[in-house]
């Protein structure tokens, strides 16, 4: 007896270009094929160097040792590189050292961050109503941020000559015109005291631009009609200021002062083009701190990746929990950042009425 | 104070404020460029005179810092003789490094965009990357890549176009995922739906239905990862020698060289490097806050 033929569904053709996963059918393959080469790049670049700076810092490593740095254990010390590095607060008062580096470091984020917040938000709400010629204006000042660091420093170096344009502007306004002086001569770079100051200026002048246009585009967003009724109900523009601009604007200004922090804790080729760490040390910032003791005057690579290990510990600490904003930010418009609060932003029009009342 | 003085004083007084800072942001920008264009009389104040304005023009300092005339005075001592290679070899790693981190990057932040890629940890990680120091990996990348170099003949060492075009690709990569991420999450999901609906594969419905979508941000981030690439000075600094020197290393050497202030011709060179970036500034004006907040900030 003949076996009738079975009939079997077609079987489905797998396409021939590519094996399944690759084709298109289970997206989590795709899209660990995605990001895969930005791990490996990750991983090339970031781990391991972290993993051979972990290494090197146990020991006394330098280039001229003679050996190969997989070889360094052969110079193996322990600890005390870090205990170096930590116990360098005698240095602190004569200039010296990591924590000097550090807390120089602290002083030019905080005073470089706040002048840039505020020079930047006094811009930015001269620039909220519209004028004739305030596109062509903005783009002037979108010029200083887009100088290349290294030329920011040369062109400050030009200009705080004790001989040059600066004490000269200063002596034309105080000596010539208003006979309050004699010519002056700031020794803007070659004294420790004002170098600092003067780096940080530099930076000044290259990032609040940065801060301006983050400010303004968060004002720009701003909802409104929550302006316009406290206008009408007739709130000064202090109280229009402090209970409805600041409180709406205050995710945008978070996320302003935590990027320019961490990117002005890495200040160095302005700094160094400017005095390279000097007078003496008055200028050494961690980074420039780090390059100096590897590279420039020196070269203990054990030490400096011990310090390395240290600054990574120490930023990471305090920005792990700073950068949580910025991710949330990622997912929102500006619109939703300023305005995610509406129902706050009411009580705080009446709040503004009634701060107005008892005037 | 009565309404029409108000109206009349309070724009007055806007006006004022912005001249005045804007003055302050415009003033070095005029000292550099008016610098490139004085004759040597004039680079530094005689007699306790300075120059406001160059009172000679000359095009001497371009012509010199480029090496199309011959430096007058022992200038430009420094290893290479003018600007000319240094500007090259910018250009090449600055180029390498923009492709190399666009290429990887926008792998991953369409993976990341669409697919959620690496969880919830994958973007932080690399956000955090961007919190560190250059100079803190740094000393082991220079380990590495003279390690590299002895083993290779010294064709992907130290002093390489190679060393350099890979970590400017490494540590600009963040900004294309950022970018790039936010740019993907404006394209619709059902595009690529429908492309595959339509028989793409995954591949297919990519690179024909949501690149072109995302054109112009593409643009806007390959100029600006170059502007950033162009910008560098500590990584060159540190892994390069005297082979693959970039504008601003230079600028430096001529800075550090003791060679005397000659201002003009580093004025020029200084003015030269900044052009790029600014005209791509100008370019992609509209993304520039994005880039430069990790993508938080979108205007």
């Amino acid at each position: 007896m003949a076996v009738p033929a079975i009939e079997t569904e077609p079987r489905p053709r797998r396409p021939l270009k590519w094996p399944a996963g690759f084709g298109g059918r289970s997206e989590k393959t795709i899209a660990q094929l995605l990001v895969t080469p930005g791990q490996l790049l990750m991983l090339l670049i970031v781990a391991f160097p972290a993993g051979v700076a972990v290494y090197l810092a146990f020991t006394g490593y330098q280039p001229t040792s003679g050996y190969e740095w997989f070889d360094a254990y052969k110079d193996w010390t322990w600890f005390s590189n870090y205990w170096e590095a930590l116990r360098s607060w005698g240095a602190f008062w004569t200039g010296g050292g990591f924590w000097m580096a550090m807390f120089r470091t602290a002083v030019v984020t905080v005073l470089g961050v706040s002048v840039e917040l505020a020079l930047g938000f006094a811009l930015a709400l001269l620039f909220v109503k519209s004028f004739r010629g305030r596109s062509l204006l903005t783009v002037v000042f979108l010029l200083p941020m887009m100088v290349v660091p290294a030329v920011t420093g040369f062109i400050f170096y030009m200009l705080f000559q004790t001989q040059g344009p600066v004490n000269g502007a200063l002596t034309v306004l105080f000596h010539d015109w208003l006979h309050l002086t004699g010519h002056i001569q700031v020794p803007w770079l070659s004294d420790p005291n004002i170098a600092l100051f003067s780096v940080i200026l530099a930076d000044i002048w290259q990032w609040t631009p940065l801060m301006f246009l983050i400010l303004l585009s968060g004002l720009v967003a701003l909802p409104e009609d929550q302006m316009n009724a406290a206008r009408i109900l007739g709130a000064r523009p202090w109280h229009q200021f402090r209970y409805l601009i600041l409180p709406m604007l205050w995710p945008i200004i978070l996320i302003a002062v935590i990027i320019r922090s961490i990117e002005i804790f890495k200040i160095f080729d302005s700094a160094w083009l400017l005095t390279s760490g000097g007078p003496g040390d008055a200028t050494t910032t961690i980074s420039v701190y780090l390059y100096r003791e590897t590279i420039a005057n020196a070269t203990r690579w054990g030490y400096g990746s011990a310090v390395a290990i240290l600054v990574l510990v120490i930023v990471s600490l305090i920005a792990i929990p700073a950068i949580r904003p910025i991710e949330a930010a990622q997912e929102e418009t500006i619109e939703e950042l300023v305005g995610g609060e509406g129902a706050e932003v009411v009580v705080d029009v009446e709040r503004a009425v009634e701060a107005e009342a008892r005037v | 104070m009565t309404p029409d003085r108000a109206t009349v004083l309070k724009p007055a007084g806007r006006v004022l404020a912005i001249l005045l800072i804007g003055a302050f942001f415009l003033f070095p920008l005029y000292w550099l460029v008016t610098m490139s264009f004085k004759p040597q009389d004039e680079w530094s104040p005689v007699g306790g005179k300075i120059f406001w304005t160059p009172g000679r023009w000359t095009l001497d300092n371009f012509t010199q810092a480029l090496g199309i005339s011959t430096p007058n005075t022992q200038f430009f001592s420094a290893a290479p003789v003018n600007a000319k290679s240094p500007i090259i070899h910018s250009l090449v790693t600055a180029t390498g490094g923009t492709l190399v981190a666009l290429v990887i990057g926008v792998l991953a932040a369409y993976g990341i965009a669409r697919f959620r890629a690496g969880g919830k940890m994958l973007p932080f990680q690399i956000l955090q990357l961007r919190m560190f120091p250059p100079i803190v990996v740094i000393i082991p990348l220079l380990i590495m890549f003279a390690w590299l170099g002895r083993h290779t003949g010294g064709t992907f060492g130290v002093d390489t176009y190679w060393a350099l075009i890979l970590v400017y690709g490494a540590v600009t990569f963040p900004f294309v995922v950022w970018l790039m991420r936010s740019f993907f999450q404006e394209v619709p999901r059902e595009i690529a739906e429908a492309a595959i609906v339509d028989g793409c594969t995954q591949w297919g419905a990519f690179f024909k239905a949501i690149l072109p979508q995302v054109r112009g941000g593409l643009a806007a981030t390959a100029l600006f990862v170059f502007i950033l690439n162009w910008s560098d000075f500590l990584i060159a600094l540190v892994l390069t020698d005297h082979k693959v020197v970039t504008a601003p290393v230079f600028l430096n050497s001529l800075q550090s060289a003791g060679a005397g202030q000659e201002y003009g011709p580093q004025a020029a060179l200084g003015l030269v490097l900044i052009v790029p970036p600014a005209v791509f500034g100008l370019l992609i004006q509209r993304y520039l806050v994005r880039g430069l907040t990790f993508g938080a900030i979108k205007r």
